[in-house]
């Protein structure tokens, strides 16, 4: 299995909206990447196509690939989309409603036409059965199986593809709904069947509903597609097992995902910070905050020590919101670990304009790829970030993506002149300035919500950019944060693709355990956690000895309703535990509450198999002919003759900005003050100055 | 004028917004009780060193004007007496300028080299303080007196030094402390949170600069709020409503509402409106501003800063002694209420001219059953917020599982109140044939049904609109009023609206709630068949309804199909005899 990949070829393909990335890794660490148009019709084929097109580019052998690992989009598009499996609810007789009336509260305040997201299963789908459990699982009523046997012949007469089943309680007990799991078997053997015990076995029954209607509906599609896919890159020789990301970082077996495909609804993104991780340790950077600034959205994602940081309190299509954590109810409630990325409305195709009061706003609606930004003649006349920043002399005045998208810098100058520096009164070049020290601070709240709301403070963290626009952004961002160092990789345009090749297998369990802590009998803890480490065990089809295996706990203050999360052991660590949890809430919100008891909520054991620290190859530097142009870096900093080089351009000594590094990829921007210098492994990096731009005055350096 | 620049303008409001983001996921947090960490039923503010408001979290907007008020209570009081290190505390609606007894304010000045620079400001509504009922939330209390603990404006902490006197006092005088307890902390921190972000935003950019662009983030909003005003026809537009009164023969409490449009400025007028009660519905004048702030930001298209300038182009005139401006000894627990009709008289005035802003009526706001006793050897407290839909629009049905537009709170997991109270909820969902016919149909109400299983309690709640039902629009119908029932044993009975007198509760009582649903939007004769047929389909409305309500005749025994030409017969005559 993977551990014969050592020594052998390993192949990743990601599905993006517009193109299949493939990266591949040589057993000496080389890599290679490659982009290929995706094929929406039928995923699989831009897969194949790309991974065949790499190896013969390369020159690789099929038989020398050891491992193909993949990160696709077709769960959240089914969600997105609405286009998910026809798909039934079971519940607990007086309940079938709580899917559709979900928490109550909506994302926008003050907006009586808001909509809600469509419900994924309709009312007449939404199915009762006579049972119930109480809140310890003991039967108030047993499960009257007469009733399930008539829930599932109508499912089966809707013509229902997919079933979740979702009993009040049954995290607590999961009798009812296993016996229900078996005669949907048995009655609707076709269908895809998803039980809340499976999914979810947590309190909270809106998010356990929530969660395990998404695994249902969403399903069959996973599952066709993965099912066709395994097939085909076996018709090529591929190895048969493929190993898929799921939201949490880590990467699992395709039959798992096919058993829980609700878990690799944030794939994609996750894959970009595990890279992200990656290439900041391979840096020597632990403490990194990856920032991902492509063409609508800017993602960012905190990683501290090492350790990437997750969250269950994750929507799917909720929209991109600037509060994330707070804004909750617009999308689909989805409590299974993710990594925890904070995205706001902010990227090159944003769009920049003036409201009835007269201020400058960005965003959050997008020119997207069509019509574009101004720049591209493609019909978009609203200037957008990416026009602001052809303006200001960031991007080639002349064509993007290495010379293959030709752009006019005069529709871009005429759309913001028209827009923004006419109405306010602005020369052209503060105007395009202020967009871009807008879509600064807009990106800040991104950062500040997976580090100040939660503790911590994003001056002790790198700033790792990616993405098409990241480069261009990173030093204004890092300048408003108080971050004193940028990495910028190579391979920034595929990274996610790249950041698949370094996950490692990786699969979690959890199972609510509520006691208090003082009242924990150590036995018991021991054997809840030993159960979890099976299923673990079994999920991944690995023995004990090759793991490593992790035990976490969820605990938090009687009375709390939300929990911290922390490394908890059984016998060994359950005295320290009070003082252990009481220093994590001193960080997290300030202050601990000395006397209160703690308790325990829910057991988490995490399943590792670790890789081979592999070198990371080098991104092949392309040389770019130089030039110089006329860039202005804000009122402070004025206009500078800057030159224009490449990434080959750099060296170990740190070269001073300004500078503006061109790549196929994506650009980096070296303001005046910054110095910037190539490591080892191909990675920019730039240490940050004294200087005001950005509106940074000398005494928060004092701090950073 | 400052020299001020707009870009600059809306990077400071971003990072204003930041804090009391952060502030009030920091409060919802770390909260210990089920109505602060679960229904949000919390605000945080960051204000400038005058107490305006600069921005709010994004949790209830009916608390938002009620900030400003306060904080200049707080500021007048302790002029001179403001050091790092203060935390001060009140909740007394007239001795505090706070809303009602449970809303507890913990506000922190914010310091920067000495100088004061803003406040941190908190509001959350506390399981309980004291008084006659379990919640605090007595409808049957006729003066303040009887509501719980009344707290000034006091130094929780000063300088950093925690007033062990005040903790204790404050944890003698209510049913579950450590709740209370819990709940302060996390206010605390939330303060904390923002002092933290202020004092680093400060050092970025010099203070003065800072503070010029938060007063000219107040002017901005003014003139957007202007703008947006001006937008709107000039007139005076009047609208009646009702709560229909207290206990056991209640008498209507009658809102007459005048909005004035004029130019770019709006005045609120209450003239009219009943004198207050010996009940907990009275509000304070600063709550009344803040219901109508709420509305009329709803109506406005532009996202507006929740900061105070916005304010500043609104005028309320309300008569001392009424219960949209009440006096000491008026009590005022269960205020929400009455705020939650100023809201809806407000956007009632306004529909017929901003037809395409508004929705018809809803279920007035939150019904809020609260259960209290002892079990095992223990007191509890269980209360919650249940919204709710709302009533058709212009364009569209009227949407179930959605808030109020005062407060954004979500609901309580039905499997957390049973793993904390000996309660048992039995049916939570969508309640058919309740929402108020129309072309477009208004909401569904919801229904909640609880069992006690304690040794002994008491249930109070507070609902509305069953003699002044939801109205609907432009011919639509009005939508239906509560249902409240009490089964004890075999016997039955039907509860008031605003219940005075606790009832007593005993193990195995039933308690069901039917919210009030929304009110419709056009001649529901006009609906589309089609969408009637999915309604009959998706089982919110029944055949016979289909039929009495909107003359669609369904037929086929398993697959309901529509019959169009008994439809049309039957709308025909519909017509030729209204």
């Amino acid at each position: 299995m993977s551990g014969g990949a050592r020594g052998g070829v390993r192949v990743a393909a990601d599905i993006g909206g517009t193109f299949t990335d493939v990266a591949l890794i040589h057993p000496d660490g080389r890599i290679a990447t490659r982009k290929v148009p995706s094929t929406p019709a039928d995923y699989a084929g831009g897969v194949v196509e790309g991974i065949r097109q790499i190896l013969a580019a390369e020159g690789v052998p099929v038989g020398a690939v050891t491992e193909v690992l993949h990160a696709c989009t077709v769960a959240t598009n089914a969600i997105l989309e609405g286009k998910g499996a026809r798909t039934g609810l079971i519940t607990t007789a007086g309940f079938r409603d709580v899917l559709e009336l979900r928490r109550i509260r909506v994302p926008r305040l003050y907006d009586p036409l808001y909509r809600k997201p469509p419900v994924l299963v309709p009312r007449t789908l939404r199915l009762e059965v006579a049972e119930r459990l109480d809140f310890a699982g003991r039967v108030l009523e047993p499960l009257d199986e007469d009733s399930v046997v008539r829930a599932i012949d109508r499912l089966a007469g809707e013509g229902v593809a997919a079933v979740a089943v979702c009993l009040l309680h049954s995290y607590a007990n999961p009798a009812h709904e296993r016996r229900i799991g078996a005669l949907l078997r048995e009655r609707l053997p076709e269908a895809f069947v998803s039980l809340s015990v499976d999914v979810l076995p947590e309190m909270r029954e809106y998010e356990r509903t929530s969660t395990t209607v998404i695994n249902a509906y969403v399903g069959p599609a996973v599952r066709t597609y993965l099912e066709s896919l395994v097939a085909r890159l076996a018709a090529e020789g591929l190895p048969e097992r493929l190993f898929m990301m799921h939201s949490a970082g880590g990467i699992v077996d395709a039959r798992t995902v096919m058993r829980r495909p609700a878990q690799i609804v944030e794939c994609g993104p996750a894959a970009g910070v595990l890279g992200a991780r990656h290439r900041g340790a391979a840096a020597g950077i632990l403490d990194v905050i990856a920032f991902d600034m492509g063409g609508t959205t800017a993602k960012a994602s905190l990683i501290e020590n090492g350790a990437l940081s997750r969250t269950d309190e994750y929507e799917v299509g909720g929209g991109i919101s600037l509060s994330s954590k707070l804004s909750k109810g617009g999308g689909y409630a989805l409590k299974l670990p993710v990594i925890d990325i904070s995205e706001v409305g902010a990227g090159g195709g944003s769009i920049v304009w003036i409201d009835k009061a007269g201020a400058l706003k960005v965003g959050p609606h997008s020119a997207g790829a069509v019509p574009g930004p101004a720049c591209y003649e493609a019909g978009g006349t609203a200037p957008t970030v990416t026009d602001a920043n052809v303006v200001l002399g960031y991007l080639n005045p002349r064509a993007l993506a290495g010379g293959s998208v030709p752009i006019s810098a005069a529709a871009s100058r005429r759309a913001l002149r028209e827009t923004v520096a006419e109405p306010l009164g602005l020369s052209l070049d503060e105007a395009a300035h202020g967009v871009h020290e807008l879509v600064t601070t807009v990106m800040t709240r991104a950062v500040k919500s997976v580090s100040t709301y939660r503790g911590r403070d994003p001056r002790d963290f790198a700033l790792l950019a990616f993405g098409g626009n990241g480069g261009i952004h990173a030093a204004s961002l890092a300048r408003t944060l108080g971050i004193a160092r940028i990495v910028v990789p190579p391979g920034a345009g595929v990274f996610s693709a790249l950041g698949l090749l370094y996950a490692e297998i990786e699969t979690g369990a959890a199972a609510a355990h509520p006691r208090r802590l003082d009242a924990a009998d150590p036995e018991a803890l021991e054997a809840a956690y030993a159960a979890l480490e099976e299923q673990v065990l079994a999920e991944l089809g690995e023995t004990r000895a090759r793991l490593v295996l992790t035990r976490a706990a969820d605990l938090r203050y009687a009375g709390q309703a939300f929990e911290l999360t922390l490394d908890l052991d059984a016998g060994r660590d359950l005295g320290l535990a009070p003082r252990i949890f009481a220093e994590a809430h001193r960080r997290s919100y300030g202050y601990d509450l000395p006397g209160n008891p703690v308790e325990i909520v829910t057991l988490r054991v995490t399943g590792r198999l670790p890789r081979d620290a592999t070198a990371p190859g080098h991104g092949r530097a392309v040389a770019t002919p130089r030039e110089t142009r006329r860039v202005y870096f804000g009122r402070d900093l004025g206009a500078h003759d800057t030159p224009v080089i490449g990434r080959a351009d750099l060296g170990p000594v740190p070269r001073p900005g300004p500078l503006v590094i061109e790549e196929y990829e994506g650009t980096t921007l070296v303001p005046p003050g910054c110095t910037a210098c190539l490591d080892p492994d191909g990675n920019i990096l730039i240490a940050l100055g004294p200087g005001p731009a950005g509106g940074v005055t000398q005494r928060s350096l004092a701090h950073a | 004028m400052r020299d001020i620049d707009l870009i600059r303008l809306e990077v400071m409001k971003n990072a204003f917004d930041t804090i009391a983001d952060e502030m009030a996921l920091i409060l919802m947090r770390a909260a210990h009780s089920p109505i602060v960490r679960d229904s949000m039923d919390f605000s945080t503010a960051l204000c400038d060193p005058e107490g305006q408001t600069l921005a709010q979290g994004v949790t209830t907007p009916m608390h938002l004007g009620s900030f400003y008020d306060a904080m200049r209570h707080l500021i007048v009081r302790y002029a001179g007496d403001v050091h790092e290190g203060d935390t001060f505390i009140g909740n007394d609606p007239y001795a505090a300028a706070g809303q009602h007894l449970p809303d507890f304010y913990i506000v922190q000045p914010i310091f920067l080299d000495g100088r004061l620079v803003g406040w941190a400001t908190t509001v959350a509504h506390h399981a309980d303080v004291g008084g006659i009922v379990p919640g605090s939330n007595a409808l049957g209390a006729t003066e303040i007196i009887q509501e719980g603990i009344r707290v000034p404006f006091l130094k929780l902490e000063e300088r950093g030094r925690p007033d062990a006197k005040l903790w204790e006092i404050l944890r003698l005088n209510v049913r579950v402390p450590d709740q209370l307890t819990g709940d302060l902390n996390a206010q605390i921190a939330a303060c904390g949170a923002a002092r933290r972000g202020l004092t680093e935003l400060m050092t970025r950019y010099p203070v003065d600069e800072v503070l010029a662009y938060a007063e000219e983030l107040h002017d901005y909003t003014e003139r957007l709020t202007r703008a947006e005003i001006r937008e709107i026809p000039d007139g005076t537009y009047r609208f009646t409503d009702h709560i229909d009164g207290l206990g056991e023969s209640p008498e209507p409490i009658v809102f007459e509402v005048a909005v004035t449009v004029a130019g770019d400025a709006i005045t609120i007028d209450w003239e009219g409106t009943s004198g207050q009660v010996e009940g907990g519905v009275n509000t304070p004048l600063p709550f009344t501003k803040a219901g109508v702030y709420t509305a009329l930001r709803s109506i406005m298209g532009s996202e507006l800063p929740n900061c105070h300038g916005f304010t500043r182009a609104v005028t309320v005139a309300a008569p001392l002694g009424t219960v949209v401006n009440a006096v000491y000894p008026a009590p005022t627990g269960a205020r929400g209420i009455t705020g939650y009709r100023i809201i809806d008289c407000v956007i009632a005035a306004l529909a017929p001219v901003l037809p395409d802003r508004v929705t018809a009526d809803g279920p007035g706001g939150a019904s809020v059953p609260a259960i209290g006793g002892w079990h095992d050897g223990r007191p509890f407290v269980f209360s919650e917020t249940l919204m709710g839909c709302w009533g058709a629009a212009l364009g569209h049905d009227g949407q179930e599982g959605v808030p109020h537009m005062g407060a954004n709170q979500a609901n309580v997991p039905i499997e957390l109140i049973e793993a904390n109270f000996p309660i048992r909820v039995r049916r939570y969902g969508i309640a058919p044939d309740t929402g108020g016919p129309g072309r477009q149909r208004g909401g569904h109400a919801l229904l909640r049904e609880y069992e006690f299983l304690g040794e002994s309690g008491v249930l109070t709640l507070r609902s509305d609109k069953r003699d002044f039902p939801p109205h609907g629009l432009d011919g639509g119908e009005a939508g239906s009023g509560p249902i409240n029932r009490v089964l004890s044993g075999d016997t039955e009975r039907t509860l008031p609206v605003l219940v005075t007198v606790p009832v007593r509760l005993r193990r195995g009582d039933v308690f069901l709630h039917v919210t009030p649903s929304g009110g419709g939007w056009g001649d529901p004769l006009t609906r589309d068949p089609a969408l009637v047929l999915q309604d009959v389909i998706d089982g919110t409305v029944s055949r016979a309804a289909a039929r009495a309500r909107y003359g669609v005749v369904i037929a086929g025994e398993d697959r309901p199909c529509l019959d169009l030409a008994a439809t049309a017969a039957l709308r025909w005559d519909g017509r030729r005899m209204p």
